[in-house]
């Protein structure tokens, strides 16, 4: 066999073994990565709207996703927000959870971000930034307060706090809130989300 | 081909030949991901993953390999491995997977692996090949484990996740950044280069 023809046999023969054996460890994975995928979402919905049995997806496009949450009777309960956007150095998605009528923020949960690690990356931090989202009312945009606050008593209704030395990805998360609020307010008005509250009035 | 004993083979990735500190090979991994003492273990692991059975396939099929194309196969090979090692720790350590991100489909340009075939397990027996393999995956994990222990302990006061450091300690956010990487490294090279100074010194 001449070395050219050598070269393509083997190579080609190796790539042909090499992708068969992906193939076949790609669908014995599949199933179970699109199950953890899953699981982190609804982990995520049960957080960011307390009392939640179960939930399901409402609406989805590029950068957003809506589910809703229902409680023990089937009663939806409340929206999980699903949104995404530009940190400070890549991108930073979480799962805002909100009252059906969209006028309080139940809470806010961080699902991805690479945020600088002790400074923005505190976004993650229940104490420092999270928990001065709980029950907070988001009827009027929000604003960020700036120089941070101790505690969330100091903090106007629609103020979130800054997390000290993370100025940038405290306002990105508090920007990509302000425009999904919007964008779902929009979407409920233009009825492609059927808030059910607004059924029973 | 090598003519040390097979117990020569193993300990010389652990010292002599460690690949981050005597070779300096895989340096893009070690900066990177060894902010957590976790983290570096999960990245050492899967590359020891990949070393081993890259080693083994290649020194089976070396004879069949047409020296042009070698390095070509080797990394066809070698990227096999890793895509199954990234499928295995997203379908079953999903947080790590979540953690490393894209340092793990990263593993095939590791010149660790692609250096260990083309001076290794292409010119030595697949026994030989395997025993390099682990010796050199060994040293790597070893040498993820000591920067990243050392970033962990002075960048987040914690080792493995559990509080280590007084409530006294303040958290030095430079080694958890990448200049902590850098510094920690460079400490490391030096204590390692003053080691063999010293052995040489003795002989």
């Amino acid at each position: 066999m001449s070395l050219y023809v050598r070269m393509v046999v083997v190579l080609t023969v190796i790539g042909l073994i090499s992708g068969s054996f992906l193939a076949t460890v790609g669908m014995l994975t599949e199933e179970r990565i699109a199950l953890n995928k899953q699981r982190a979402i609804e982990e995520a919905i049960t957080h960011v709207i307390p009392d939640t049995e179960s939930s399901e997806i409402l609406y989805e496009e590029k950068g957003l996703a809506i589910y809703g949450g229902r409680n023990e009777e089937g009663v939806l309960i409340g929206f999980g927000i699903l949104a995404s956007g530009i940190g400070f150095q890549d991108k930073i998605s979480f799962m805002l959870g909100t009252n059906t009528s969209l006028t309080t923020i139940k809470r806010l949960k961080i699902i991805e971000q690479k945020e600088t690690p002790g400074l923005g990356a505190k976004i993650e931090d229940e104490d420092v930034f999270l928990k001065f989202w709980e029950n907070k009312d988001c009827s009027e945009p929000l604003t960020l307060r700036k120089p941070a606050v101790k505690t969330s008593e100091e903090l106007g209704p629609t103020e979130i706090n800054t997390i000290t030395g993370a100025t940038i990805s405290s306002e990105s998360v508090l920007k990509i809130v302000n425009s999904s609020l919007e964008r779902v307010r929009q979407l409920i008005k233009e009825g492609h989300v059927q808030s059910e509250q607004q059924d029973v009035n | 081909m090598s003519t040390k004993s097979i117990g020569q083979e193993f300990t010389k990735g652990l010292w002599d030949e460690n690949p981050v500190f005597r070779q300096l090979l895989g340096l893009c991994p070690t900066l990177a991901v060894t902010g957590w003492v976790i983290n570096g273990l999960a990245m050492g692991l899967a590359t020891a993953f990949v070393l081993v059975l890259s080693s083994l396939v290649v020194a089976s099929i070396k004879k069949f390999i047409p020296n042009q194309v070698r390095i070509a196969s080797f990394i066809v090979i070698i990227a096999s491995f890793v895509t199954v090692a990234d499928r295995i720790l997203a379908a079953y350590f999903p947080a790590i997977s979540k953690e490393l991100g894209p340092y793990v489909p990263l593993i095939v340009v590791n010149c660790v692996i692609l250096g260990r075939q083309e001076a290794f397990s292409s010119k030595n027996s697949v026994s030989r090949s395997f025993i390099d393999a682990l010796g050199m995956s060994l040293g790597f994990v070893l040498a993820l484990l000591a920067l990243s222990s050392i970033r962990e302990i002075l960048g987040s006061g914690t080792f493995f996740g559990y509080q280590v450091m007084g409530s006294w300690f303040k958290p030095w956010i430079i080694m958890i950044l990448p200049a902590g990487a850098f510094l920690t490294l460079g400490v490391l090279l030096g204590i390692a280069l003053h080691i063999e100074y010293k052995i040489k010194l003795r002989k």
